[in-house]
């Protein structure tokens, strides 16, 4: 883990505000944090904490609770790049993409869409990136089934625009269609008449990201963090 | 008067267009010309007036030439008609741009102008006003740039632009000033009389990278947006320092004591400067903004107030001498975002397009005067000079790159590479703004103005022509990132904002407050206050949305442009499958429509050009990306469909009827099809219940339309659909919109299809159909020639009422 001892310590600190002073943290202690209460996606949010695949615990499934551990666990997931990553460090980032690869395409045995997929090869984003896409990935696909579905999609949509009180959902799911479509044009090549797209599987997802310059939007940074930890 | 008139009309234009035609063999034509322009009227010999009849002082006159009374309006015109046709002339071959950049090509025209007026008239061609230039030609370029600046991108990187514009153009003036100052002290070289100062003035003058030779390079190269936005970035930014620092120098030379209070003052001027322009600007960006909400009922000038209220931000901050350049960006990019949702789309169209023809006329004219002022006797030859100011100027922007992005990466979340560094350093070309700087200087107090024209004159064509022609072969030598400029994709939209959302929320969570969090205070803050006054209709609007309907719309012009315009008010939208319903053609029949499309449309489509954002040529591989993504979203549709409500041997039989099935070479009429289809629901019409009262004069199909009607309901078997669909009901089912559907869907069943098929199976047919509309995938519309079809076929029905 590239976090340095000072952020734990702050990160603890954190922790402890969130939990109540408790070992673990629960669903509903997230309510303590007021800004986290204007997100949209807050649920998305919080779940990703909890889900077994973000924690490496498990292929599926969410965890109750998660102590300091866990929580770090998931916030090593958006720690900034690290330029000059020792092979160890690289080692490390294969690894896990070894694991989030495996931690959805298991579900994902014998499907058609991975059959065909092996001949394409795209060329990843940055090695390091790869966790945190992974983590984007499972906030995605919520069924755990390593496909993003139309129907996860438009959930996402949804979810994005609802604190718009003008916006239909049917925009929302016209949007998320085109989406889909886009996904689509751009993952499988020349479709055939009856190809059939079921789904963003996590190769496609990260073929997305080719044309997104992911690494200059990514990362929240904790360098230099101010403790201003603000819970009301 | 008469007699003056007709003397005088010849010279300029006759020699222009001797220009224009055959610049080499000009001269005899061109002297002889100014010989007749010259006001001596001894001359007036050599050429025959060409009409007019000199009749007496006091007689009416029949026809008469006043070329003194248009010679100003005549003559910008001519050079800005002159400036476009070479850069016409330029893209006559494909690859000489994709070799040099333009503005080198223009420069070199401006030269050979410059050349051809020296050889005429034996004296320096005018020189482009220091004015003219700041006060007509910069802004319109700055606006530009400022307009279309990516908001996100810029503020994004924003420390690291203001990092390198303020410290990297003092690092460069003070370093290029003081060793040019030691360069002068060695007495071989003959330059002892210049001055600390004077040299510390030319330093502030050289070391301005100048925003419209940047953009000019870096618009073609596409280099990753990141690199762009620095560099063009700082380009726009230094301008504030390189004021401050030009007249601070330029104040100092002429005063005769320097107290400290003075260099005090002129630090604190810096950030009056700055700080005054960006005030300016933003206060205009939000005035204009307000004054668009009102502009609802006089659409036409709509455009007018985002060029007046931006002019003006960038005249009045020239007038308090703040910086403009700073005010215009900041009142553009202020906005922007504002007007842009008051404006109609025309306007906005319009705005988009005047902006880019102005600053690309105002660019074009900025490098041929710069050529034609380059010639002449104002100059001034020093080898030690020239060359070590060149050597000076790269090796200080190298240096000033590296040690101050060493500094900057340590807070960069994103480091910049090596790469980078080189590129940013490699993009610092001189420009205009320095040559207009430098003739702007006071002779009375740089005796060797000369030189230093001379100097700058050097360091701008050294940058121009061999650091931008070179930049594109090293960028791709050294493999640096480049943008992939695409269509922009809703998908990319979502994750952005997915992204922002969860890097928030992260940031919320770990009780940090960064980047993210100001950003989302200052959105809230926005939509709060600041739509709420400056836009008509206050939605909250997502990015995604609009990013969604500008496509949607984008498409619908193209439609239009290629002729395609359809009174129909289309169910473009995805998420309206109404047209499902309508009955599908055989393919003998689509064969012959596509036929006709094809000839009648596809050309035409292909010669419009679509706007493009950097130039306004058409790119041929973004459009044909485009159409790929079209023809893809057809396909999906397709597949999506099938997937949900087809099985494979349901599909097998009726692959022949149903146009879904079209063979796969089936493509313009697809392409056509889709394109309507995503058009026109953007503008805010509520496309779903408006099917039908459109008239329509296509083509009747009529009888075919029926019969193959007739064949596809025989052919598919009542029982397999009823399984298919009840399986794949699922939860997100809109009663409203199923009802709306039935009611459509009884209405336009009772015109056109009841009288055609007997009763049970026309319920299977409509229960397919229906269904399909009301499942959450909404597949794949039919062609619009369908639906026109069988609206006509509607529209007849229901008019005459007469079964068959």
């Amino acid at each position: 883990m590239s976090v340095t001892l000072e952020q734990i310590e702050h990160l603890h600190r954190r922790f402890k505000q969130i939990s109540g002073d408790q070992p673990t943290i629960r669903k509903e202690s997230f309510d303590r944090i007021p800004d986290l209460e204007f997100n949209p996606i807050r649920s998305k949010i919080v779940r990703a904490f909890f889900d077994k695949r973000n924690l490496r615990q498990a292929p599926d499934g969410l965890a109750d609770e998660i102590n300091f551990e866990d929580f770090l666990t998931i916030m090593s997931y958006f720690r900034p790049i690290e330029m000059n990553m020792d092979e160890e460090q690289l080692d490390h980032f294969r690894k896990e993409k070894l694991k989030c690869e495996t931690s959805q395409e298991t579900p994902a045995q014998g499907s058609p869409v991975f059959e065909g997929g092996l001949h394409r090869h795209p060329a990843p984003p940055a090695l390091s990136l790869i966790p945190y896409i992974c983590i984007l990935f499972h906030m995605y696909d919520s069924d755990n089934d390593g496909k993003i579905t139309l129907q996860e999609y438009r959930k996402v949509v949804e979810e994005l625009l609802s604190r718009n009180p003008h916006l239909e959902k049917e925009s929302a799911r016209s949007i998320a269609d085109g989406a889909m479509m886009e996904a689509a044009s751009i993952c499988v090549g020349q479709m055939e008449p009856d190809q059939v797209y079921e789904g963003i599987t996590f190769e496609d997802f990260l073929k997305m990201w080719q044309g997104i310059d992911i690494d200059t939007k990514m990362h929240v940074r904790f360098l230099n963090m101010e403790p201003i930890a603000h819970c009301h | 008067m008469g007699c003056r008139c007709p003397r005088l009309p010849a010279g300029p234009l006759v020699l222009l267009l001797a220009w224009l035609l055959e610049p080499g063999a000009v001269s005899a034509v061109s002297e002889a010309a100014m010989g007749t322009a010259s006001p001596d009227p001894g001359s007036s010999g050599t050429l025959q007036p060409p009409s007019g009849t000199p009749l007496e002082e006091t007689r009416l006159h029949v026809f008469t030439l006043d070329y003194p009374h248009v010679q100003i309006p005549f003559e910008i015109t001519l050079w800005i008609l002159l400036a476009s046709l070479a850069k016409i002339g330029f893209h006559l071959y494909y690859k000489l741009p994709s070799i040099v950049p333009e503005s080198c090509l223009l420069i070199l025209v401006g030269l050979l102008l410059g050349g051809i007026i020296f050889g005429a008239e034996e004296k320096s061609p005018p020189a482009m006003k220091s004015d003219v230039f700041f006060l007509y030609l910069l802004p319109p370029i700055v606006l530009d740039a400022g307009y279309f600046m990516p908001t996100r991108l810029f503020f994004e990187n924003f420390g690291t632009i203001f990092w390198y514009a303020v410290v990297g153009t003092l690092w460069n003036s003070i370093g290029i000033g003081l060793s040019l100052f030691g360069i002068c002290q060695i007495e071989i070289f003959g330059l002892t009389d210049i001055t600390l100062l004077q040299s510390l003035l030319f330093g502030s003058l050289i070391s301005a990278v100048d925003p419209v030779a940047v953009l000019a390079v870096f618009e073609n190269i596409h280099v990753n947006e990141q690199l762009y936005i620095l560099v063009f970035g700082e380009s726009l930014l230094n301008d504030a320092i390189t004021v401050v620092l030009y007249n601070l120098f330029k104040t100092f030379c002429q005063m005769r004591t320097i107290e400290t209070i003075d260099v005090f003052a002129g630090i604190a001027k810096f950030f009056v400067v700055g700080i005054g322009g960006v005030l300016i600007g933003i206060f205009l960006g939000f005035v204009a903004a307000f004054t668009t909400r009102f502009t609802h009922k006089i659409r036409v000038i709509e455009p007018l107030f985002v060029f007046l209220y931006s002019y003006l931000s960038y005249i009045t901050a020239e007038m308090f001498h703040l910086s403009g350049i700073m005010a215009i960006t900041a009142c553009a990019m202020t906005m922007n975002k504002y007007v842009e949702e008051n404006v109609s789309q025309k306007s906005y169209t319009t705005i988009k397009y005047f902006m880019k023809m102005l600053s690309s006329v105002s660019e074009t004219l900025i490098f041929i005067f710069m050529g034609v002022s380059t010639v002449g006797k104002n100059h001034e030859w020093n080898w030690a000079f020239v060359s070590f100011t060149l050597l000076f100027c790269l090796i200080w922007r190298a240096l000033g790159v590296f040690v101050l992005t060493q500094i900057i990466n340590v807070f960069r979340t994103i480091p910049l590479t090596f790469k980078d560094q080189f590129i940013i350093a490699y993009g610092g070309l001189r420009g205009a703004i320095c040559f207009s700087l430098v003739f702007l200087l006071p002779v009375a107090v740089i005796p060797r103005k000369k030189l230093f024209i001379t100097a700058t004159i050097v360091v701008i064509f050294f940058t121009v022509f061999i650091q931008g022609i070179t930049i594109r072969p090293l960028v791709e030598f050294l493999d640096v990132k480049r943008s992939n400029k695409k269509q922009p994709a809703v998908g990319e939209e979502i994750y952005n904002r997915f992204f922002d959302h969860v890097k928030t929320g992260i940031e919320d969570v770990c009780g940090h407050w960064g980047h993210n969090f100001w950003k989302d205070k200052f959105k809230k803050f926005d939509n709060k206050f600041l739509r709420r006054l400056l836009i008509r209709e206050n939605q909250p609007k997502s990015s995604i949305v609009s990013l969604y309907k500008k496509l949607e719309i984008k498409h619908a012009i193209e439609m239009a442009e290629s002729g395609m315009i359809s009174t129909v008010p289309s169910s473009a939208s995805l998420n309206d499958y109404l047209e499902d319903k309508v009955m599908p053609l055989s393919p003998a029949e689509m064969d012959n429509m596509r036929e006709i499309l094809t000839k009648n449309l596809y050309q035409i489509r292909h010669r419009t050009m679509s706007y493009n954002r950097h130039s306004l040529a058409a790119d041929a591989s973004e459009k044909q990306a485009k159409e790929i993504l079209i023809r893809r979203r057809h396909s999906l549709r397709e597949s999506v469909k099938k997937t949900r409500s087809l099985s494979r041997d349901r599909l097998a039989v009726t692959k022949a009827t149903r146009f879904l099935s079209l063979p796969k070479d089936a493509k313009l009429p697809e392409k056509l099809r889709i394109r309507n289809k995503t058009s026109f629901r953007v503008g805010g019409a509520d496309s779903s219940d408006s099917e039908l009262e459109l008239p329509t004069t296509v083509l009747n199909l009529k009888p075919r339309a029926r019969k193959i009607l007739q064949d596809q309901s025989q052919q598919q078997p009542q029982q397999q659909f009823r399984m298919e669909w009840r399986n794949e009901v699922n939860g997100d089912h809109d009663g409203r919109v199923d009802r709306r559907v039935m009611d459509n869907e009884a209405q336009a069943s009772r015109g056109f299809r009841q009288p055609l098929l007997s009763r049970p199976r026309f319920g299977t047919v409509s229960e397919e159909n229906l269904t399909e509309d009301v499942r959450s995938t909404r597949p794949k519309p039919p062609p619009r020639i369908v639906r026109w079809a069988s609206e006509a076929e509607r529209h007849k029905n229901t008019s005459q009422n007469q079964p068959y």
